[in-house]
Order: C-alpha cells, then sequence, then structure tokens
C-alpha cells in the first residue's frame, strides 16, 4: 500500500479516466464492430480518429490480478499498462502482462470452433460453426442429465475466480456433478497449507515488504515469479529507496540464484529443501537468545530443541555463524518479514518448512504490524479457487477416474495439464478412458491438440469477468474485466459458452443460470455488492455505481480486518512444526545432482511461450531466448569437461531430455537448473519444437504432509553428448573488465 | 552578404544548442532496478520493435532500444548480479550526431538526440561511434505476423530495411503533452506529465523522467542525487541519464 | 642485361601499339574470366543484398561496419600508389617512371572506382545515396558538413576527377599514334580520344605545362584522400581506432600497398603482352627501394601503434590492443605483421630485388598483409568497444567473401578493358628515354 492508502484509494473511484483525457466509457454499445470506412457521419461512441480510448480491466496472464488500462485506437489494441488506479500494481506492469497483446492478436489463435476429424493427437480438425458445437456439446450434456450422469462431467479449468468461477460452480451444481476443479502448476499449496496450519486459515496475507526493514526469503521469488511480482516489486522499491536513509535489507536462501536473490544484498545457499530446517535454526538461535518471550515460550523452546545451530549448519550446509548472524540480524532489524517459496514450495517438505519459515514471523511478533504480515479482511466475494485447486494426488484421482471410464465429458479450459504435469501422472494414457474431450481455449496447446470438440474462448481482453486479487492488499477490492476491442476471431467468452449451453441442455439449468450474455450475469452479481457492501455513493444508483467500478478499473472498500491476537498457539500446532529432511526420487550415487525447474518471468509455467515478445525477451539473469539450457555451476562443469553450449543429456528415474550446457555462476555445484515453459509440442509457431520441458523427467514425488507435487525433489545425472550448439543470448561478456560502468567506483556526485 | 554571415552563425550555433526549450533527462535508480525486464517490453510495444526471430537474435540482429546489461562480480558463493538498463542517453555532446553524412541524427529543441527515418541512408556511422551501443540497425525489413500488425502504435512509424533506429524518450509522448498543454492555454509541459514507456512501466519506480531545466522537477532533484554517476562520463559526451549506483545497505 | 639492345622508335611504336591492336584468344578467355567472375560474384551478390537488406552481409550489432568497409580502404589504398607516385616521380624529374606510369595510374583509376562501389554497397538504402551530395534542393536540406564521411565523399570525387584527367591528359599523344596506326571505325574513335592532336611544338608545350599542374595538384589530394578516410575511423571513440597516428598510418599503408600492387601489375603485363624491353629490372630495383623504405615506416608506425595502446593505460585501449595481439583474429594480425614488416626485408637483398618472380610473391604477400590490416580495423576494434556486455564476434558472409572475391575480378575486367584502350606504357615518354634519333639498322 504505499502510495494508494485507502483514502487516497477512493478518491479514484469515479474519477475514472485516466490518461491523455480520454474518457472511459463502457458497455455493449461501445464494442461496435467498425466496419466503415473514415469518415464516419455517426461513428461509435468511443471511436473518433487519432484519439486514443483507455479502458481499465484486470490482467489474467498470471493469479496476482493486476488491474490494467488498455490503450485502444480506432477499435484496436495498442498497448497495455498498469492501472493506476489499482491498489496490486499501482499503475506497473510486469513484462508478462505487457505481452497480453501478443496473446490477443497472436496468429496461433483458435479462429473457429474445430470437430476432431482424425485419430487423436493428429491434429486433424475441422471447422464448425457455433451453433453445430453447442449443439453437440450440449446434446451430450443434456443426456447424461437426463440418465442421470451428470456426475461423469468433469471441468478442469485454470486457477479462475470471481463471478466467473461462480458461474461454473453453478453450472456444475446444476449439471448435478461436483467434479469441478482447478489446475494451476504455480498454485501455492504448500504456503497454504502452512499458513492454516499456523494462522488458521487457508488465505495468504499481506507481506508487507513496503515497511519491512529486513526480509528474509527463503527461495521465494517475490521479485520475479512468486505470486504478486509487480506488487512486491513496488514494495521492494519502496523498501530500497522510498524511506528516505531507512534502507530496508534483502536476504535470499536458496540453491540457485533467481532475481530476487540478485538483488538481495546477501546470497545464501543451503541444500536443496533444506530451507525449513535452516528457518528452524533460526528459530533455535531466537529462542535461545530470548528472543521470544510469548506465554507459549517453552512448547517453543521444545519444538526448537532439535535444530540447533551446528545440527542444522550440518544438515543445510550454512556455517554456524551465518545461521546466528541471521537470527540476530532479523530480530533486531524489526519488522522484518520471513517469507518462503520458489523451490522450497517444490520439496517433499515444503509444508513444513514453509510453516517453519512462518513460525520465524510468529517468534518476531510481526503478525499484523506494519513491515510484517497483514490478514486480508473477508473479500467481496469468496475465493472458492483455493479449494477447488487439485494438487498432484487429486490430480491422480481425476487420471484414475478417466482411466476407469468413470468420466464421460472432460471440459477443459484455460489450464494445459498435458504440459503441466510430469508424464509419470499419465495423463495422456488416461484420456482413451474419456470418450469426449472438450477443450475451451484460445489457443492449440498439448491438451486441446488432443481433444474431440474445440470451442475457441476470447481471450481476456475480449471477455467480460471479474477478479478479487489474491493475496489481497489489505483491504477488500474486487475489479471488473471488459472487452477492450471487439472479437479477433470467431470466438466466444466462456461465460457466454457456459450460458449457451446452459440453454441448450435445459432442465433446471436456464432457471440456475437464467441470463443469455455474461455481462448480463456479472451485471446481477454485482448488484449483490452494491448491495450489501459499502457503496461509494448511498446516493447514486446501481447503474452508476456499475459505470464507476468500470471506469475505474476497481472497487474499493474502506474496510481493514481487525487484528488477529496470536496471543498463543496451541500445544498442537506447535508440536506440528517439525521439519524433515527432504527426500529425493533417484540414488544420490547413480543421480548426484538435484534438478530445481524453475518458473521464469517470461514463460511462467510454460503459458507464456507462444508471445514473441517474451520469446524474444532475454531471460534476465542469463539473457538467452528462444530456448532451454540447463544451468550449472562453472565449477562442475570443469570438473566434467563442459562448457557452454555442449549438448547435455540429462537423466532421471522417470526420464531423459537434452538442452544445452549453461554456466551460471551463481548456483549450487551439486544442483542443476531448468527453466519451466519451453518444450511446448503445439501452441503455435513461436512455442512450438523450442527447447525441452523439465516437467517430463520429473519423478512424482509428492509432498509428505498435502500430497502437492514435489517438483524439485528428482534428482539427475548429466552426460555430456557429442552435440554443441551456440546458445543464443544477447549477453557479451558479463564481467565489468574494471570498467565503471556501474559507478562502483566513481566518485561522481 | 551579411544575410549571408548570419547563415552561418546559425549554422555554426544554432540557439538550442545553448538553450533547450525542455531539456529532457532521466535518471534510473540502480537501487531501485530489479532487472525485471518490464520495461524492455514496455518500449518494445510502444514503439513498434520488429519481432525479429530466432535467427537473427543468432545473428545477434536484435532490435532492442532498452537493454538490461547485467554484470557478475565476484565468484561463487559471494557472487552478485548487477542490472544496469541500457538505452540511449542522449547525449549534450552527442558521439553519433557529427558522422552522419545527411545529418539523419541531430539534436533538437528539446535536447533530445533524435533520429529521422526517412533521411537516413544507412552508413551505420553513428552506431560506430555511439559508445553506449544503443542503436540499433534495421538489417532487414521485418514483418508482422498477422493479425500481430493491429498492435502496432499508430504514433510511431515502422521502419525499411537500410535504417537506424534508437530510443527516443518516447517523443510521441512529448509531443502529445505538449500539444495537450497547448489546448490548455499552458505554455509549459507540467512535471509528470509526460512518462515514457519504460519509465512507465518501471514496476519498482527505478526510473524517473522529466525536464532538467525546470528545476523543481522531480528529474532535477534526483540529479542531484549523491549516488548519481553517468556511464562513461570520462568520454564527456555529456549523456543525460544519470544512473544512481546501487547503495550498500544500513544493516 | 648486357646483351639489352634499346628499341628503336618504330619498335616502341610497333611493340606497345600492337598491345592494342592484336587481341588474341587468350585476352578473350582471360576477360571472359574476369568478367563473369565480376558478375556472378560480385553483382549478383550486391543485388541479392539490395533486395534483402544488409543483412545479406555478416555485420550485425556487434560489428555494424564490415568488409565492406575494410575493402573499401583497401581498395582506396591501393589506387594511392598510381597518380601520386607519377606526379612525384614527374616532378622530380626521375626518368624511370615513364615506362610504368600509365599502368600505375590505371590502377589508381581502377581501384578508386572499386572502392567507390563498395560505398555504395555499404550502405544501408543505397538507393538515396544522392542525399549525400550538396544539391541545392526545395527543403533547403544539405549533407552533414561535419561529417568525416561527407568529406570522404567530396575527397574520393575529387580524386577520381583529378586522377582521371591526369591519365588521359597524358594519353593524349599515345591516342595520336593509336589514330595514326589503325583503319576503319577505331581511327575515328581515336580521332575523338585524341582531340586531333597533331605533335605540334605549342601542344607539347600546353600537355607539358597542364601535366606538371596536375601533378603537383594531385600529391596533395592523395594524402589528403587517405587521411580523410582515416578520419573517419580515428574521428570515433571506439578503442583501437581513437588515434591521431591514424591518417600518416593509413596514407603511408595506402602508399606502401599501392607500390605493390604497381609491382604486381607490372609483372604481369610484362609477362603477358611481352614488355619485357620497356618495363626492366631498373624499375623493379627502384620499386623495390620505395617498398623497403615504406615497410619500414608502416612497421614502425605499427609499433608506435602498440606502445600509445600500452601506454595509454586505458583498460579500454589496453582491452582493445590484447583482443588484437591475441584474441580470436590474432593469427591475421601475425601474418599482417609477417607479411608487411618482415618479408619485404628480403628485398635488402640485390639478388632477391632483381628477381622477377619473387618480387612479384612478395607484392602479393604485401597486399595479402594490407588487406588483412584494414581487415582487422573493422573486426578486432568495433565488436569491443566500451561495454563488455555488449561485446560481440564478426565474421564475413558468404555474400561479403563473394564481393571480396569478386571486387579483384571487377578490377581486373576493369584493366583488361583498359589495355584495349589506351598503351600500358606511355610511347612518347618511353621514347623521351632512348638515345635520340636512332636510326634502324
Amino acid at each position: 500500500m504505499n502510495k494508494i492508502s485507502r483514502r487516497d484509494f477512493l478518491k479514484f473511484i469515479g474519477a475514472g479516466s485516466i490518461g491523455a483525457g480520454a474518457g472511459l466509457l463502457y458497455g455493449k454499445s461501445t464494442k461496435k464492430t467498425v466496419e466503415l470506412l473514415l469518415p464516419q457521419v455517426i461513428p461509435p461512441e468511443d471511436y473518433s480518429p487519432g484519439i486514443a480510448t483507455w479502458y481499465n480491466t484486470i490482467c489474467q496472464q498470471c493469479g496476482a490480478g493486476c488491474g490494467i488500462s488498455v490503450r485502444t485506437r480506432e477499435g484496436r489494441a495498442k498497448k497495455i499498462e498498469g492501472n493506476s488506479n489499482h491498489p496490486v500494481n499501482q499503475g506497473r506492469l510486469c513484462a508478462m502482462g505487457q505481452a497480453g497483446l501478443n496473446a490477443l492478436y497472436n496468429p496461433d489463435r483458435i479462429k473457429s470452433p474445430l470437430k476432431r476429424t482424425g485419430e487423436r493427437g493428429n491434429n486433424s480438425f475441422t471447422e464448425i460453426s457455433w451453433d453445430e458445437a453447442l449443439t453437440t456439446l450440449g446434446s451430450r450434456l443434456g443426456n447424461l442429465k437426463i440418465q442421470k450422469h451428470g456426475d461423469s462431467v468433469y471441468l478442469l479449468t485454470g486457477g479462475v475466480r470471481g463471478h466467473i468461477d461462480k458461474l461454473f460452480a453453478t453450472f456444475m451444481e446444476a449439471m448435478g456433478s461436483d467434479n469441478y476443479f482447478h489446475y494451476d502448476f504455480t498454485h501455492p499449496f504448500a504456503l497454504y497449507e502452512a499458513n492454516r496450519i499456523i494462522f488458521g486459515e487457508e488465505i495468504i496475507p499481506y507481506y508487507d515488504i513496503n515497511n519491512a526493514n529486513y526480509v528474509l526469503s527463503f527461495g521465494a521469488d517475490y521479485l520475479g515469479t512468486w505470486i504478486s511480482p509487480v506488487h512486491y516489486s513496488l514494495a521492494y522499491g519502496h523498501l530500497r529507496q522510498g524511506r528516505g536513509n531507512q534502507r530496508g535489507k534483502c536476504v535470499q536462501i536458496e540453491p540457485r540464484m533467481s532475481l530476487t536473490g540478485a538483488n538481495a544484498d546477501e546470497w545464501i545457499t543451503c541444500l536443496p529443501g533444506t530451507e525449513g530446517l535452516l528457518a528452524m535454526g533460526l528459530a533455535h538461535v531466537i529462542m535461545n537468545d530470548g528472543g521470544y518471550t510469548g506465554s507459549d515460550q517453552n512448547e517453543w523452546m521444545q519444538a526448537v530443541t532439535p535444530y540447533s545451530p551446528s545440527v542444522v549448519s550440518r544438515q543445510t550446509g550454512v556455517e554456524v555463524r551465518d545461521i546466528t548472524r541471521l537470527a540476530h540480524e532479523f530480530m533486531k532489524h524489526q519488522p522484518g518479514l520471513a517469507i518462503g517459496g520458489g523451490h522450497t514450495e517444490g520439496n517433499t517438505n515444503a509444508v513444513a518448512s514453509l510453516t517453519a519459515i512462518n513460525a520465524l514471523n510468529y517468534l518476531s511478533g510481526n503478525l499484523g504490524k506494519p513491515g510484517g504480515i497483514i490478514f486480508n479482511p473477508e473479500p467481496a466475494f469468496p475465493n472458492m479457487s483455493i479449494k477447488r485447486q487439485a494438487n498432484y494426488t487429486q490430480m491422480l484421482e481425476l487420471i484414475t477416474a478417466m482411466t476407469n471410464k468413470g468420466v464421460d465429458i472432460l471440459l477443459v479450459h484455460n489450464t494445459n495439464p498435458v504440459f503441466n504435469l510430469p508424464p509419470a501422472a499419465k495423463f495422456i494414457e488416461a484420456l482413451h478412458g474419456v470418450p469426449l474431450l472438450v477443450s475451451l481455449s484460445s489457443f492449440m496447446d498439448e491438451t486441446t491438440a488432443l481433444a474431440d470438440l474445440v470451442l475457441p474462448t476470447h481471450t481476456y481482453l475480449e471477455a467480460w469477468g471479474d477478479d478479487i486479487p489474491e493475496p489481497g492488499v489489505g483491504f477488500p477490492i474486487a475489479s471488473i474485466s471488459q472487452p477492450v476491442v471487439k472479437p479477433v476471431y470467431n470466438t466466444q467468452s466462456i461465460g457466454d459458452i457456459i450460458l449457451a449451453l446452459a440453454h441448450q441442455i435445459g432442465g433446471e439449468l436456464p432457471v440456475a443460470l437464467p441470463w443469455t450474455q455474461t455481462e448480463d450475469y456479472l451485471k446481477d452479481s454485482w448488484k449483490k455488492i452494491y448491495q450489501e457492501r459499502t457503496p461509494v455513493d448511498a446516493t447514486a444508483g446501481f447503474d452508476d455505481f456499475w459505470k464507476a467500478a468500470l471506469m475505474s478499473g476497481v472497487w474499493g472498500e474502506n474496510k481493514t480486518r481487525p487484528l488477529i491476537k496470536f496471543d498463543r498457539l496451541s500445544n498442537n500446532q506447535i508440536q506440528k512444526i517439525h521439519v524433515s529432511q527432504p527426500s529425493f526420487a533417484g540414488d544420490e550415487k547413480d543421480y548426484p545432482f538435484v534438478l530445481l525447474p524453475y518458473l521464469t518471468q517470461t514463460f511462467y509455467d510454460g503459458r507464456g511461450a507462444n508471445l514473441p515478445w517474451l520469446q524474444e525477451l532475454p531471460d534476465p539473469m542469463t539473457s538467452i531466448v528462444y530456448s532451454s539450457w540447463v544451468e550449472l555451476n562453472p565449477k562442475t562443469a570443469n570438473r566434467l569437461g563442459i562448457s557452454e553450449g555442449d549438448v547435455l543429456e540429462v537423466q532421471s528415474i522417470a526420464g531423459t531430455i537434452r538442452a544445452p550446457a549453461f554456466l551460471y555462476p551463481a548456483i549450487r555445484p551439486d544442483v542443476i537448473a531448468m527453466p519451466i515453459g519451453q518444450g511446448h509440442s503445439h501452441y503455435g509457431r513461436y512455442a512450438q519444437n523450442r527447447g525441452v520441458n523439465p516437467m517430463t523427467i520429473l519423478a512424482p514425488e509428492v509432498d509428505d504432509t498435502n500430497g502437492a507435487l514435489a517438483w524439485s525433489a528428482t534428482r539427475v545425472r548429466i552426460t555430456k553428448t557429442e552435440e554443441r550448439i551456440r546458445i543464443i543470448k544477447t549477453d557479451g561478456v558479463t564481467r565489468t573488465l574494471g570498467r565503471q560502468i556501474l559507478g562502483n567506483n566513481s566518485v561522481h556526485t | 552578404m551579411g544575410k549571408m554571415r548570419d547563415k552561418l552563425k546559425q549554422y555554426l550555433k544554432p540557439g538550442y544548442y545553448e538553450k533547450y526549450d525542455y531539456h529532457w533527462g532521466m535518471t534510473i535508480d540502480l537501487d531501485r532496478c530489479t532487472g525485471c525486464e518490464a520495461c524492455v517490453v514496455a518500449c518494445q510495444a510502444e514503439n513498434n520493435l520488429p519481432i525479429v526471430g530466432e535467427k537473427r537474435f543468432k545473428e545477434r540482429r536484435e532490435i532492442k532500444w532498452l537493454r538490461v546489461e547485467r554484470y557478475w562480480e565476484g565468484e561463487y558463493p559471494n557472487i552478485k548480479l548487477r542490472f544496469i538498463p541500457m538505452l540511449c542517453q542522449h547525449c549534450d555532446q552527442a558521439p553519433c550526431e557529427t558522422p552522419c553524412p545527411v545529418a539523419a541524427t541531430y539534436h533538437n529543441q528539446d535536447g533530445l538526440n533524435t533520429q529521422i527515418y526517412n533521411r537516413c541512408i544507412g552508413t551505420r556511422t553513428c552506431a560506430v561511434y555511439c559508445p553506449y551501443e544503443v542503436r540499433y540497425f534495421n538489417w532487414f525489413t521485418y514483418k508482422w505476423d498477422e493479425p500481430l500488425e493491429q498492435q502496432l502504435n499508430p504514433d510511431v512509424t515502422v521502419r525499411e530495411k537500410g535504417v537506424m533506429e534508437k530510443c527516443t524518450f518516447c517523443i510521441q509522448r512529448i509531443r502529445q503533452a505538449k500539444d495537450h498543454a497547448k489546448d490548455d492555454g499552458r505554455r509549459r509541459v507540467r512535471d509528470g506529465e509526460v512518462t515514457p514507456a519504460c519509465v512507465q512501466s518501471c514496476p519498482t519506480k527505478a526510473m524517473v523522467f522529466g525536464d532538467l531545466n525546470d528545476p523543481n522537477s522531480r528529474v532535477s532533484k534526483m540529479y542531484k542525487n549523491p549516488r548519481g554517476y553517468k556511464v562513461l562520463e570520462e568520454l564527456n559526451t555529456l549523456p543525460k541519464i544519470v544512473y544512481l549506483k546501487k547503495a550498500d545497505s544500513d544493516v | 642485361m648486357s646483351d639489352y639492345r634499346e628499341p628503336t622508335y618504330a619498335e616502341v611504336n610497333r611493340d606497345i601499339l600492337r598491345t592494342l591492336l592484336e587481341t588474341g584468344s587468350r585476352y578473350w578467355i582471360v576477360f571472359g574470366i574476369t568478367a563473369t567472375i565480376a558478375i556472378v560474384c560480385f553483382y549478383i551478390p550486391w543485388i541479392y543484398q539490395w533486395h534483402v537488406g544488409l543483412g545479406a552481409s555478416g555485420q550485425s550489432r556487434s560489428d555494424v561496419w564490415g568488409t565492406y568497409l575494410s575493402n573499401f580502404i583497401f581498395w582506396i589504398g591501393l589506387s594511392h600508389s598510381g597518380t601520386l607516385l607519377s606526379a612525384v616521380l614527374h616532378i622530380t624529374r626521375s626518368g624511370w617512371r615513364k615506362a610504368i606510369y600509365r599502368s600505375a595510374e590505371a590502377m589508381t583509376l581502377f581501384s578508386l572506382m572499386t572502392a567507390a562501389f563498395f560505398v555504395l554497397i555499404h550502405l544501408g538504402r543505397v538507393w538515396f545515396v544522392h542525399w549525400s551530395v550538396p544539391v541545392p534542393n526545395q527543403m533547403g536540406l544539405w549533407p552533414n558538413f561535419r561529417s568525416p564521411l561527407l568529406f570522404d565523399v567530396m575527397a574520393i570525387t575529387t580524386y577520381l576527377t583529378a586522377s582521371s584527367i591526369f591519365i588521359y591528359m597524358g594519353s593524349v599523344p599515345d591516342y595520336a599514334a593509336v589514330r595514326d596506326a589503325s583503319t576503319g571505325l577505331r581511327r575515328r574513335l581515336y580521332t575523338i580520344f585524341s582531340f586531333g592532336w597533331r605533335g605540334t611544338a605549342r601542344e607539347w608545350h600546353t600537355l607539358g605545362w597542364a601535366y606538371t599542374f596536375f601533378a603537383v595538384f594531385v600529391i596533395p589530394l592523395a594524402v589528403s584522400v587517405h587521411s580523410i578516410v582515416s578520419w573517419d575511423f580515428a574521428m570515433s571513440l571506439v578503442p583501437g581506432l581513437h588515434h591521431t597516428i591514424f591518417a600518416p598510418y593509413f596514407v603511408c599503408g595506402a602508399i606502401y600497398s599501392g607500390t605493390a600492387g604497381i609491382v604486381t601489375v607490372m609483372y604481369l603485363l610484362r609477362r603477358c603482352l611481352n614488355l619485357e624491353r620497356y618495363i626492366r629490372e631498373i624499375h623493379l630495383d627502384n620499386l623495390g627501394k620505395l617498398l623497403i623504405a615504406l615497410s619500414l615506416i608502416w612497421a614502425y608506425i605499427n609499433i608506435l601503434e602498440l606502445f600509445t595502446g600500452w601506454y595509454s593505460g586505458s583498460s579500454f585501449q589496453y582491452e582493445a590492443l590484447t583482443y588484437k595481439l591475441f584474441g580470436y583474429y590474432a593469427p591475421l594480425y601475425w601474418e599482417m605483421i609477417l607479411f608487411c614488416a618482415f618479408i619485404p626485408q628480403l628485398i635488402f637483398w640485390k639478388k632477391i630485388r632483381s628477381s622477377w618472380n619473387i618480387m612479384f610473391v612478395i607484392s602479393i604477400l604485401i597486399n595479402i598483409g594490407m588487406l588483412t590490416e584494414r581487415f582487422l580495423i573493422v573486426s578486432t576494434s568495433l565488436p569491443r568497444k566500451f561495454l563488455p556486455n555488449a561485446f560481440g564476434f564478426y565474421f564475413p558472409s558468404l555474400v561479403e567473401i563473394s564481393i571480396t572475391i569478386g571486387s579483384f575480378a571487377l578490377f581486373a575486367t576493369l584493366f583488361l578493358i583498359f589495355i584495349k584502350w589506351t598503351p600500358c606504357v606511355s610511347i612518347y615518354e618511353v621514347k623521351e628515354t632512348l638515345k635520340p634519333l636512332r636510326r634502324v639498322e
């Protein structure tokens, strides 16, 4: 909340217009097709040649829920910028968000509904009309409904929130099926679980990096890929230089330097998967030095006893002196934050580790304080996505159901399990048991390529929707997604498709979903907010409220949550805080390296790979474009006689992939890292047949506690092959050669 | 004869070389910059930078008006990675301006170093002379796969093969802001009214842009920051971008 | 030498005019080959490049100037000796110049033309090349007179014009000789070429006066041309190029490579056109001495360059120097040092100096070295300037290599046309060197 406080924020509501004096208009009327040659006698309302119109909507490239303003000219989207009214990103936007235009105008979008003609996976489709597509699907669904087999309809979507999620849920409920899941590879299952264990609720709190003096991050790449990067970047900037002379310190603990690690003041490596142990070590020091004096002191003392610095030092590979120093610094420079994520979340002990990291926040007493962890109030409408997210074990259940012919129709929307599940899950094989796979997607991704029926959806820039950002910003907000341009292709919005299907199927569905257009549905849903929540202006009618919310792009409420008092945790809770050693798939002797697949801020979990701007964006840490690579420490490379560009065979117990080596100076010698995102076999010309997907060699290790995929728990061995390629990167020499480029030695003032 | 003499004088010393209408400048705080490259995409979107393709990257023919350079310091495990966004520095004594035989690059009345695409004949001398290597040449005429061209910004031209291009400080935005100021009956653009795409997008607010002629502008104040330095200052090109070097932690 | 018999006037006329008037099949074969290579290797790739853009070359962000510019300097350099030497020797009244100066000047002319082609090839938008010429226009747009490239355009056009006039003027009496010896269309053409030269005393006087005037005029021009070419590089800040020594370095290198070029051309003319009686050991000997002197100056400047690079104490200069000496292209650098600084020292020996074959080989080696030198200037300095992160690498593409090869063929083609158009040895000036009024015995 660095720039926009609640009070400021409310002023924005209704102010509406941003940018170069152009008004913001709303509604269906503004989306009229522009088919006339200029000059027009009666042009559309929002359409004046030469003048840009800005629409506020929400970014849906990742789950952070940033508000965006899209600049349109003559009915075409030209640029995406952050919505300066929106408290999450305050006018700023990351590379991925800005590249949303590439998704809208992607040449490889699915241009009309498709029906499979050949064998599954042969990629032979024929174009059909929307009528045919909806009738086909509607009658299949209707039949199942009549036969009371509605529960054999499964819906798998990406992590959609807000009223579209509710629409899906209502639809599935009316169908008589409770098989509605979300699947996101990046969903922080462990974090939610850890929060539930310590704070008693499955919700991400607001991490107030803004006002923190010390940020101790255990692998969380909060500047790059972790949860809400733009918001945390804003906070980071403020922490560094926004508070006068008081510059906060950032410490990053991780086996491979991430973007956040590069920007931290201190970068410390520990053995992969031992971050939680290290946190316990810090807790031990804090307890023993009397840094915590709560009433549950004794229980804590007991909990941390096994983690003396010398033991932890042996387990983690971090020196004792660093452990004590970090603990002291952390306690001394409060308010501070301990956050965990990244590879910490990808180990078999992830929940335990994150619980231990959360415990540090508890022990330092920074809960509910500025600069610490602030709990979010009840959102305007509940975020059900967290409950619906299926982790790996739950996905396996789905796959079992598929194999056992329990799934008659599988609807997939905005998620790509074929790409984002390790092959060990046997998702593709299980599809044989599914008579009808329907993909509701804008792109021909790997899952869509296997579909029997493809209903192309609008991109988020063409569709209606709404969202409550998760994590929240400390006070309730919600934002509306509105179409900014007319549809580029013969596609429909997901909401419209569901509503049309409901009417097609008949029965109680049209009763549950009486609307025909998502916009009307959304408006009716927002009436509830208007009635139940604090209206911005009590005298204004709903239409004005709606208009104001649309124009501003975000609605908020001046309400914070009463501070939860954490006087003590229950003994039961404290006893749960116990971190064990991580386990890895593969024997250390045969597979000497731990493979760390990591998210990149360009492709995220692979969804960005079809956007040319992102393919052409040099990777921030390596400057590599358009490909995959294997990062290894120069010392390791030297020992194995590997140099940059040597193609390596990376082998785990689950499979083998080949990718060129890249000598990465900031990675532990006993681990190798690979970026996730490339290696698509479909997904359009920019993504197709480029690089490899490290997920394909992940062993199906799961978290001990919650059964989520432990995606950093695979051991591999690497073999140099004869092949050698030139890695495409933009960097020349990455040392300054003593030149005063960074100003280190500069005397200039 | 007198007229000729005046003309010669004007040629040798155009007034704007001493006193600009505006003096646009920028500061980049390396302590805030995280190297996330949001600015790079913002620039690409705003200025119609081509999608050059994998092959061209291999040949080192990419076009990125703004790039983030990275430098490693130290060795594992005491290693650091430093980022520095590198874009046209709009030098007041720009080495790139003198050698162009057709004067396709020059200093305008706002103190900007501008490139006139229409006039450029492609000798590439400016790119050789530029110590910051921020000038990018169109080795080919690049095409946009349909319908990606619908995104192109109508305020910025698309360049053809054989033309040099570079950062303009989003001159189209500056023009627009001036127009608006004029429409509002103001003589000058207010501080903060113009933000180039990169500055606008920066998630950490590391970049500040504004008028150096205005002593009260944010950028003028940031210019005086003791952490400020200019890259390759010893070449006396008088770059207009001041970088604020990374600070040490108080902790 | 002792059995050398001076030719008579008639023999001079016959021997030299024969090269023009009689054309054997060998000439046509050679001409056909060179012309084909010029078209296939030079013009076709150029047209291709014109079509797709300069990306057809190997130049990139790391090195925006490639072999086109280095070849440009090379050909300008090669052009240097001809006219300059001819003019200097004319003023200093060195008699030995008379048999060789015509072909030397022709070399100047054609290498200048080839060089000018490279300027065009190198341009991104060659179809707008006329913008670099100060033509008054409605928009009041002028070229940028501060640009060393513009100096270049002017210097080269001036030099090309002056050299053309110089060589033409000196050829007028010989055109008259051709006219007198031929019939038909050729006679009519050469009547025009020779401007109706009759050989009156007044005509000889005017020619002598004008020729000397041009000789004086051309010398500073030649020196300035290559100085200006060097400024294209030296005026940049690029480490490794930003040296004050560059102008004399370029001029000296140019004369050096030009002189070696003359030796090569002389050797070929002598062998192929049977001009042994005219192009003689004395020419070889004198040119050899000149080569030694130039190679010493060249070597000295190279040592100086190392010294200033090292003494500068700047990371940039030092880095550039180290890269040149020990980087990827180091073998080329040491090859250049070997060919241009060490091997020419062999010429100190009289025996070597008077051997046509050895001198031919040495002269070619020197020019290979000089071509390398020019290549190194662009390929070692430009990719490694100030910001290490932008460091790159340059290697010419097939199109560039092809155009480079084609440029030699183009030069050869032009020269072959020339020897059928103008007597390649000055008939009247050779006669001046003979003992007067010898009768046919």
